[in-house]
């Protein structure tokens, strides 16, 4: 999960309330914030764009600033640190990303401001019409949302906020930037109305933001910008099936930006900027417009005196026309006597009314005794009653909570499998024996080759992290030997086991595989030899009561003449099941591993053993 | 006439024999005894006045790894000089490799020596011939004599004094090899030397005798009763004895052994569910959205073999599951409002946590009230770093009840932690798809004096358990395993616990 500090001075005064600094991360927690602590960041203005750049006490200066591209290591200015609140970010509350957000909750949570909060809308002055061909196969990108905000006051705190909450946005809504996008502008900039349709990827150009000025000769073809520019590289993917580009244009003709890739030099923000305009990009209506009302509402919470104005938005489909924002809230009702079953405490229907004021949502009692819930357009996480019911006890507090048990009586009861394990372990201990785990992830060169034998059918990784770790253990042997190899300095003799699951395709089974519990052990020493390992397995088959049969093994690692197999039963030859397998090493393998010393090993099937 | 234990009657009058202070170590040499046994002779009769215990330090020549490779190999500018002589003039330094057989590296680590010892030095490019070559091959340095007389030793090591009697000149060697890396170990020990004193010469001059006394008792004494007429030797208790390792469990499985027993004890029944799972069973039926981030190939092992598992061969639950996500299907839900895709669901992943388990076990028999629980391994997609691993194991349990609540899932986990020793938990508001309210499970370590984040727990969603065919509230959590073993062993890297090192192994007790 990402990590976002908040500046605290920012927070203190948007919450409008004298906090500890521990009782807020107390207040923080308690609210589901996942808080790591107060820490300050160093701070530096580039000199050329006059950006400003964070970075925690390990980071170093970035050498090329990250909105302009000029050589910010040696051309900035220091700023004083800031203090913030260092947390994860909750994916499930986007609407907490920001300090206005989060104080939004804090005010609530704190019983000072409840309820929900109403955002109004002033009607649009402002027009946008969506190009139909924005729906087709070949240039797919059909949804958007907009807004205005007037009145806006900016700093470079506040215009560092805009730009962290874009950015988080786009990491827990937008899935980096695929379903929703957002852009920010300088509305003065701009000549009403507006456009979003395509372009064609190469004959048509603007100057993108970071393109290193804002003259005629920093223009770029579409296609340029996605091969050349580093948010152009970072983010083509995105557009990679299309013919045609979509592209926000004013009705001058002056680009605003190709989303999802970037805006254009022009109309970026500034910190004189007092009109936004914003628009949300995405695949479905239902995403862009939750992210424009976390984003817009957001921002009215971190810029206080702005006011948020509609825009109207035609197409793409023939005589379709919306209105953004439109911050309508979802009405749900919740049974307060399934909230007191399910948190296990009492709760009344004018308490859970109260607790669902402190948690932002309007709540009412109605006549018949339910509580009406009307829940702001910000929140996207409430699915059902059960979601509410968590605010609820999110608001009553989890830790008011007193622990019981359920007062039904249930018999318990072991896997036999697990239960045949600890005996093996009890066994193994007893001759003297180790225990050692290894990973069940492993790859043919550690699990085959080591061990001399061509490669095992196995479970196998599509899309391994690692060229060690490609597929499941088959055997317990390979560890062994491994285990021997990376302790060739600890004193001899050396006796080890393993008790665990190995993995066989199977393909009469429901998932194409089974797991199975294995045990092996091994000894390496200068006097290692067939009659200690069989002595081991007698003493296994006996305690486990599994009569066998032994047969010679032919089968790497062992050496010929030196291996048995002992199967259940009389030996069956067409048998192909068996309890154990056992003997020494051969040479050649304890040669390539690097060991100087005779190794004798075995492994064995539990379950077998212990008759499953 | 004096009589003593057999020690230190040999001690006294070996000593006496000697007439001079020895080493312990030649001492038992000389007198064919344990070591040991002579330093707690010797020590006993120090206490008595008769014997004086002095300590020398001295040091210990080792021949190491690389000294040995060049005293078989020969000393790499020994083999420079040799190619020089051969060539019978300078040679160009990156010709030399060809020549000799070295790496670059090794010749160019090794032009400070040529320069040193005046065999050679490099002007430019190229090796010139050192005046000391004027008369041919050089004779063996100080540093040659010195390793290949370690490498005829027993052990490849010896003192320093004794290497001086055999005219080797040790500290001229040591200046040569100390800028050489793992070619030679110095080692400062300590020997100690034992004498008569004056008392003890004295009583030995008067004659001392050896006493009967016996260590080891034999079954001829206790059957022929001849225990009855020795003198058994008292030990000294405080000396040490041969270590002996036992075979133990390794600390997670411990770990794991007490969380089984534990659950076992509140009456839960133990279930399993594959390794290899599919998309429907990890994700879905837990209404994991299709498009979480979770399900991406960055986070979730996928399988190339197997790589796609069946639906369910029971329509109806798979149509629930679907209806559940699209629309909310008859749970009461908004669902998630997107496509549901058959595929998705059929690939088949390593499982990502044991929650598929009791989802599982939930489907198979969804009437309550019961109580279920599961350990296992499960897989992140995560190469291995000192805070990283692909694998590591869950205990996941649920409670399927009509009498379960949220305080029931906090009195069980307090029980739960209460039983493995820690006292204070706390839930704290989460979040997971298949859980409503979810929570993250925090411990209190009073070592640490900090909180811990053990897992995530919580009530199975409506959209989770109706599909599933059950009507009652399931609470469910998902623990991880290997940090309590961390925490009560104190494991700083969880990769410690499956990259085994047998000495760590044998230390850790077993008792925390």
């Amino acid at each position: 999960m990402p990590v976002v500090g908040i500046p605290v001075k920012r927070l203190r005064t948007l919450l409008g309330i004298e906090l500890e600094p521990a009782d807020l991360l107390r207040q923080l927690g308690h609210l589901g914030c996942d808080v790591e602590g107060f820490t300050e960041l160093a701070r530096v203005r580039c000199a050329a764009c006059g950006a400003v750049h964070e970075m925690t006490a390990q980071e170093e200066i970035p050498p090329a600033c990250e909105a302009c591209g000029g050589d910010l290591r040696s051309k900035h200015e220091e700023l004083a640190p800031l203090e913030v609140v260092r947390m994860e970010l909750l994916a499930v509350r986007p609407d907490m990303f920001d300090p206005g957000g989060l104080a939004r909750a804090l005010r609530g949570y704190l019983d000072r401001e409840t309820g929900a909060p109403h955002y109004p809308v002033v009607p649009p002055a402002l027009r946008l019409t969506v190009d139909a061909r924005l729906g087709a196969r070949d240039s797919y990108r059909p949804a958007i949302a907009c807004a205005v905000l007037t009145g806006v006051r900016l700093d470079d705190d506040a215009l560092k906020v805009v730009m962290k909450l874009q950015e988080n946005l786009h990491w827990a809504i937008g899935r980096d930037r695929k379903h929703a996008s957002i852009g920010v502008y300088d509305l003065d900039r701009l000549t009403p109305d507006f456009s979003y349709t395509v372009e064609d990827p190469d004959a048509f150009r603007f100057v993108p933001l970071g393109a290193g000025g804002s003259g005629a000769e920093h223009a770029r073809s579409l296609r340029e910008i996605l091969e050349h520019h580093p948010k152009g590289m970072g983010y083509a993917h995105l557009l990679a099936e299309h013919r045609a580009y979509p592209v926000l244009k004013d009705a001058a003709g002056q680009v605003l930006s190709m989303p999802p890739i970037i805006n254009s030099e022009e109309t970026k923000v500034t910190l004189a900027t007092e009109r936004f305009f914003i628009d949300v990009t995405g695949l479905a209506v239902a995403t862009v417009t939750r992210t424009l009302h976390i984003m817009t509402s957001s921002l009215l919470e971190n810029l206080p005196g702005t006011t948020v104005e509609g825009v109207e938005i035609l197409g793409p489909g023939e005589g379709e026309r919306r209105i953004t924002p439109d911050f309508r809230m979802q009405e749900m009702t919740l049974d307060a006597g399934r909230a007191s079953r399910l948190l296990g405490v009492p709760v009344s229907a004018e308490r859970a009314a109260e607790l669902l004021r402190r948690m932002r949502h309007d709540a009412a009692v109605d006549a018949r005794g339910t509580v009406a819930v009307r829940t702001p357009a910000y929140r996207n996480d409430i699915l059902h009653e059960v979601d509410l019911i968590e605010d609820v006890g999110i608001a009553y507090g989890y830790h008011n909570i007193p622990p019981s048990l359920v007062p039904t009586f249930t018999v318990g009861g072991a896997r036999p499998q697990a239960e045949a394990a600890a005996r093996a372990r009890t066994l193994l201990c007893g001759l003297g024996y180790l225990e050692i785990m290894t990973l069940a992830l492993t790859s043919p060169a550690l699990h085959d080759d080591l061990l001399g034998r061509p490669a095992s059918p196995a479970v196998k990784i599509a899309n391994p992290a690692s060229s060690e770790q490609t597929m499941l253990r088959t055997s317990l042997l390979a560890g062994q030997l491994e285990t021997f190899r990376r302790n060739l300095t600890h004193p001899l003799p050396q006796q080890i086991f393993e008790i665990g699951e190995v993995t066989l395709l199977e393909p009469l089974a429901e998932t194409g595989a089974l797991d199975r519990y294995h045990l092996a052990c091994g000894l390496v020493s200068p006097r290692a030899g067939f009659e200690e390992i069989k002595a081991v397995a007698e003493v296994i088959l006996r305690e486990f009561g599994c009569p066998c049969e032994l047969v010679p093994l032919e089968e790497a690692p062992f050496m010929p003449g030196r291996a048995a197999e002992a199967r259940p039963g009389d030996g069956d030859a067409g048998e192909e099941r068996w309890a154990l397998r056992f003997g020494e090493v051969h040479p050649e393998i304890l040669e390539r591993a690097g060991l100087q010393n005779p190794v004798v090993l075995l492994e064995g099937d539990l379950e077998i053993l212990a008759g499953l | 006439m004096r009589s003593f234990p057999r020690e230190q009657f040999l001690i006294m009058t070996g000593l006496a024999e000697a007439d001079a202070e020895l080493a312990v170590p030649e001492l038992a040499r000389r007198l064919a005894v344990d070591q040991a046994l002579i330093a707690a002779g010797a020590q006993l009769l120090s206490e008595e006045g008769l014997v004086t215990i002095r300590e020398e330090p001295y040091r210990e020549l080792v021949l190491k790894e690389a000294g040995r490779r060049a005293v078989a190999e020969g000393f790499p500018e020994r083999r420079l000089v040799r190619a020089l002589l051969e060539a019978g003039g300078p040679v160009a330094i990156r010709e030399l490799p060809g020549l000799t057989s070295l790496e670059a590296r090794e010749v160019g680590a090794c032009l400070r020596f040529l320069q040193q010892k005046g065999w050679a030095s490099k002007h430019g490019g190229e090796l010139r011939p050192g005046d000391a070559l004027a008369q041919g091959e050089p004779a063996p340095g100080a540093d040659e004599t010195l390793l290949e007389a370690l490498a005829q030793r027993a052990g490849a090591r010896a003192r320093e004094q004794e290497l001086g009697a055999a005219g080797i000149e040790v500290d001229r060697a040591i200046e040569y090899l100390k800028g050489r890396r793992d070619w030679l170990d110095v080692r400062a020990k300590r020997t100690r030397l034992a004498k008569l004193t004056a008392a003890g010469r004295a009583l030995a001059a008067a004659g001392v005798a050896e006493a009967a006394e016996v260590g080891q008792m034999t079954p001829e004494m206790i059957t022929s009763g001849a225990w009855r007429d020795v003198h058994f030797k008292a030990y000294d208790v405080r000396l040490g004895v041969a270590p002996l390792a036992p075979g133990k469990p390794h600390p997670l499985q411990r770990t794991i052994a007490e969380t089984r027993r534990i659950f076992l004890e509140l009456g839960f029944v133990e279930v399993a569910s594959p390794m290899v799972e599919s998309g429907f069973w990890n994700f879905d039926a837990l209404f994991q959205p299709q498009d979480h981030p979770a399900r991406e190939l960055q986070d979730t092992f996928y399988l190339a073999e197997p790589a796609e598992i069946a639906l369910p061969p029971d329509e109806s639950l798979v149509a629930r599951v679907r209806a559940t996500h699209e629309d909310g299907g008859e749970t009461g839900s908004l669902g998630w409002r997107m496509p549901w895709n058959p595929a998705r669901a059929r690939a088949a992943v390593l499982r990502t946590h044991t929650t598929a388990a009791t989802a599982r076990a939930l489907a198979a028999a969804p009437g309550g009230p019961r109580k279920v629980f599961c350990v296992g391994q499960v897989f992140r997609r995560e190469a291995i770093d000192y805070k990283h691993l692909p694998l590591f194991h869950q205990v996941d349990g649920i409670i399927i009840d009509e009498a379960a609540t949220f305080a029931s899932l906090l009195g069980t986990l307090t029980a739960f932690y209460g039983k493995m020793g820690f006292e204070r938990i706390e839930l704290r508001p989460g979040f997971f798809p298949y859980t409503e309210p979810s929570v993250e499970v925090f411990i209190w370590v009073e070592a640490k004096k900090d909180w811990f984040e053990m897992g995530g727990a919580g009530i199975f969603r409506p959209e989770v358990t109706r599909p599933l065919g059950c009507e009652v509230p399931v609470l469910a959590w998902g623990l991880g395993l290997e940090r309590l073993a961390m925490l009560r062993y104190g494991v700083l890297e969880m990769r410690r616990l499956y990259l085994p090192d047998l000495q760590w192994l044998k230390e850790v007790p077993l008792c925390r």
